[in-house]
C-alpha cells in the first residue's frame, strides 16, 4: 500500500523501485497464460515443421534426408537460385527506376531507362528459373503457387474496390444505412462451409441451377461452373489453354463466392475508416469548387489509403491461407485448376502421409508470403499518406 | 488555404439542381439494393430450399408450395445434427472462456504495464499471425496425437481439448484489446493505486466495465472463428463424439447426394446460432471496430 506521496516521489526512490518490480512480475504474470498457448501451439510448430522437413518423416518419423524434401520442390538448388537472382534483378530494377540519378539533370531517364533493362533482365532470369524448376521440380507445387496467385489477384483488388465504393456510398446521407451494413457483413461471419454449400448449388452445372438461369435471360448457354478447368479467357473465345491461359471457370466461381464473402468486412472497416477523415477538408475543397468526383479522388483516396494497405495485406495474407471454403467447393472435374497451396499441403499430409514431404512444401509457402508481404509494404507502403 | 470553410451557412455554394440531386440520390439506392439482394439472395435460396420437397429442388422452384418444417426435424435426428450442434456449442464455450481470459489479461499487459521484454513478447505475438496454418498444422496434428510430447490420456485425438484448448489464446484478439486499453487515461489508473488498487483489480473494477465494446468485438470474432472452424477439427475428429457441426455439414455433403433440402435444412441450423449472436452483439461490435484501431 503506498499512501499518495510515494506516487509523485521521483525516479530512483524505494517505493518507485518496488512498483517497478511488482510491474514487472505482474506484467509476466499477466501473459503468460497466452503466452503458453501461443508458444506451443503457434511457435513451436514453426520449429517443428523445419525439423519434420528434414527428414523421410511417413505418419512415423523415418530417416534424415536433408534438403531432399526441397529438391523434390525446386529439382535443383540451382533452379532456386535463378529465381532468386531473377528477384533479386527485379527489385534492383525497381529500385534504381525510382531512386537513382534523382539529382543528376537529365538523369531520370537514363534511370528509367536502366531500371527497364534490368526489370526485364530480371523478368527473364526469373522466367528461365522457373521453367527449369517446372522441368525437374514439383509441378503440382508450382501450378498451384499460380492457382493461389490468380485466386489472390482475382479477389483482393475486387474485394477492396467493392468495399470502398459501398463503405463511401453508406457514409453519405443514407436511409436504413445501419440495415445496410448488417445486410453487408453477414456473408463475412456466417460459417463459410455453409455458404458454400449453397454456392455449390447455385452454380451447378445443371441448366435449371440459378447461375445459369441467369446467363441464359443475356442468350448464353449454360456453363459447368465448379466443374469446368478450361481458363475463362478460352470459353470467352480466346485460344488459351491449361493454367497458363488464366483462372478456370470452376476458379472463378470460388474467386466469385470469395468476394461475396469477404466484401462486407472491407467495407465495415473503411467506414469506419471514412469516419475518421476530418469534414473542413470536404467543406473547404466543396467552397473551391471541387465536385463530388474530384472530392473522392483528391480526398477520399489519399486519406484513406492507410486502410487501403492494411485491408490489401490482409487480403492477400487471408487468399494465401485461404483452405475452408476451396476444400468444399473443388471438384475433381475441374482438376488441378483449383488446387491452391493450402489444399495441395492439405492433402500431401492427409491424404499421401507424407508428412516430410507436406511441411516442406508449407515452409516454401511460408517464404513465399513473407517475401510477397514484404514486396508488398515497399511498393503500396512508399504511397501510403498517413496524414 | 481559407477561413471560411469552418463558417457554417457558407456551404453548398454550387447548389446542384433539384433534380440531379434526387436522380443522384436514387442511383445511389440502387446500388446499395442491388448490393444487399446480392448478399442476402444465398440465403434467401438457403432458406427456401431448406422448406422444399425433394422434387421441388429437383425442378429448382423459388418458393416451396408448403414448407416442409419436417426438413429440419429430418436433419436434426437422421443426419445426427443435434449431437453435431451439443458439441458445436460445448466447444465454443469452453474455448471463448479461455480466449477471454487470456487475452484480456494480456492485453492489459501490453496495453498498460511496462515491463522489461514487453515489446519483444508482443512483436513475437503479431508475428504468428503472418504465418499460414499449412505452417502449423502438422506440428500441432502430431502434438494433439501424443506423438511429440506425452499427454495425459495418451492422445487427445478425439477429445474435447484437443478442439479446445490450441484455441484458448490468439494475437488477434489481444492486439485488439490492447489498443483499447491503452487509450484509458493515465489519471484513472493513478487515481485507483492511491486508493491501493493494484493491477488486477483495477483491471477487474475500473477496465472491464469500460471496455465491453471491445470484449464483445473479441467475443464475436473467437465465437466465428470457432464456430466455423473447420480444418481442425477435421483433422482431430474421426469419430462422431466430439465432431462439431461444420465437419458434419460437410460429411453430409458428401453422403446426402440429391437431397438438397435436407443439406440446406442443415445448413440453415449452423448458422442460426451466429446470426443470433451477431445481432445481439453487433452494435458493441460497430463501436469495437471504430475504437479499436483496427481501422489500420
Amino acid at each position: 500500500m503506498e499512501s499518495s506521496d510515494t506516487i509523485i516521489s521521483t525516479k530512483g526512490s524505494n517505493a518507485f523501485k518496488k512498483q517497478a518490480f511488482k510491474d514487472q512480475i505482474t506484467g509476466l504474470l499477466f501473459t503468460f497464460p497466452a503466452l503458453l498457448i501461443i508458444l506451443i501451439f503457434g511457435i513451436f510448430p514453426i520449429g517443428y515443421s523445419i525439423y519434420m522437413s528434414l527428414f523421410n518423416w511417413q505418419v512415423t518419423k523415418g530417416p534424415f534426408i536433408g534438403d531432399k524434401n526441397y529438391l523434390l520442390i525446386f529439382g535443383s538448388w540451382t533452379n532456386f537460385l535463378i529465381i532468386l537472382a531473377g528477384i533479386a534483378l527485379f527489385v534492383l530494377g525497381f529500385y534504381v527506376w525510382r531512386r537513382a540519378f534523382q539529382t543528376l539533370s537529365n538523369g531520370q531517364r537514363w534511370a528509367h531507362i536502366a531500371g527497364a533493362l534490368i526489370l526485364i533482365l530480371g523478368g527473364v532470369i526469373f522466367v528461365t528459373g522457373w521453367g527449369l524448376m517446372y522441368e525437374t521440380g514439383n509441378k503440382d507445387f508450382l501450378n498451384s503457387l499460380i492457382v493461389t496467385v490468380y485466386y489472390a489477384l482475382g479477389t483482393v483488388p475486387a474485394e477492396i474496390i467493392i468495399g470502398l465504393v459501398l463503405a463511401y456510398i453508406l457514409y453519405q446521407d443514407i436511409i436504413g444505412k445501419q440495415a445496410f451494413r448488417i445486410i453487408y457483413f453477414l456473408p463475412y461471419i456466417t460459417p463459410s462451409i455453409s455458404t458454400a454449400v449453397v454456392f455449390q448449388i447455385i452454380f451447378s452445372s445443371r441448366e435449371t441451377s440459378v447461375a445459369n438461369r441467369l446467363i441464359g435471360l443475356f442468350g448464353m448457354d449454360p456453363l459447368k461452373w465448379r466443374f469446368e478447368p478450361k481458363p475463362v479467357l478460352n470459353l470467352l473465345g480466346l485460344d488459351v489453354s491449361g493454367l497458363a491461359g488464366g483462372p478456370s471457370l470452376a476458379l472463378l466461381t470460388i474467386i466469385i463466392f470469395g468476394i461475396w464473402s469477404f466484401v462486407g468486412y472491407n467495407t465495415v472497416i473503411f467506414l469506419s475508416g471514412l469516419g475518421n477523415i476530418p469534414k473542413e477538408i470536404y467543406e473547404a475543397a466543396e467552397i473551391d469548387g471541387g465536385s463530388k468526383w474530384d472530392r473522392f479522388w483528391h480526398i477520399t483516396i489519399p486519406m484513406i489509403s492507410p486502410v487501403t494497405f492494411y485491408l490489401s495485406l490482409i487480403g492477400f495474407i487471408g487468399t494465401f491461407k485461404a483452405f475452408n471454403h476451396l476444400y468444399v467447393m473443388r471438384t475433381p472435374s475441374a482438376q488441378n485448376t483449383v488446387i491452391t497451396t493450402s489444399l495441395l499441403v492439405f492433402d500431401r499430409f492427409y491424404k499421401a502421409n507424407q508428412y516430410g514431404v507436406a511441411t516442406a512444401q508449407a515452409i516454401v509457402l511460408f517464404l513465399v508470403i513473407l517475401g510477397l508481404t514484404f514486396a508488398q509494404n515497399k511498393l503500396m507502403g512508399e504511397r501510403v499518406f498517413y496524414g | 488555404m481559407d477561413n471560411s470553410a469552418t463558417l457554417p451557412g457558407i456551404k453548398h455554394i454550387k447548389k446542384e439542381t433539384p433534380v440531379g440531386k434526387i436522380l443522384g440520390k436514387a442511383s445511389l439506392y440502387l446500388i446499395l439494393l442491388v448490393g444487399a439482394v446480392i448478399f442476402i439472395f444465398p440465403f434467401f435460396w438457403m432458406i427456401s430450399s431448406s422448406l422444399m420437397t425433394l422434387g421441388e429442388t429437383i425442378i429448382r422452384k423459388f418458393v416451396p408450395a408448403i414448407p416442409q418444417w419436417v426438413n429440419y426435424k429430418e436433419a436434426w435426428t437422421q443426419a445426427n445434427f443435434s449431437k453435431y450442434f451439443i458439441n458445436s456449442v460445448l466447444v465454443t464455450l469452453g474455448t471463448l472462456t479461455g480466449l477471454l481470459f487470456t487475452s484480456i489479461l494480456a492485453g492489459y499487459a501490453f496495453g498498460r504495464i511496462d515491463f522489461k521484454g514487453k515489446n519483444l513478447l508482443f512483436g513475437i505475438f503479431l508475428a504468428t499471425m503472418m504465418i499460414p496454418e499449412s505452417v502449423t498444422l502438422i506440428p500441432n496434428y502430431l502434438l494433439i496425437r501424443g506423438t511429440i510430447i506425452p499427454l495425459p490420456g495418451g492422445t487427445w485425438i478425439n477429445t474435447y481439448w484437443a478442439l479446445t484448448v490450441p484455441f484458448m489464446a490468439n494475437a488477434f484478439s489481444i492486439f485488439l484489446l490492447r489498443q483499447f486499453f491503452a487509450q484509458i487515461p493515465k489519471e484513472l489508473w493513478d487515481a485507483a493505486r492511491i486508493d491501493g488498487c493494484d493491477h488486477l483489480r483495477f483491471l477487474i473494477q475500473v477496465v472491464m466495465p469500460i471496455s465491453k465494446a471491445p470484449i464483445m468485438t473479441v467475443l464475436l470474432f473467437g465465437f466465428t472463428g470457432s464456430w466455423n472452424a473447420f480444418q481442425w477439427p477435421l483433422l482431430v475428429t474421426t469419430r462422431d463424439t466430439w465432431r462439431p457441426l461444420m465437419v458434419g455439414l460437410y460429411g453430409f455433403v458428401q453422403e446426402a447426394g440429391p437431397n438438397t433440402h435436407w443439406l440446406m435444412a442443415g445448413a440453415v441450423i449452423t448458422i442460426i446460432p451466429i446470426l443470433i449472436v451477431y445481432f445481439l452483439t453487433q452494435k458493441q461490435f460497430t463501436q469495437g471496430i471504430a475504437t479499436t484501431g483496427l481501422k489500420g
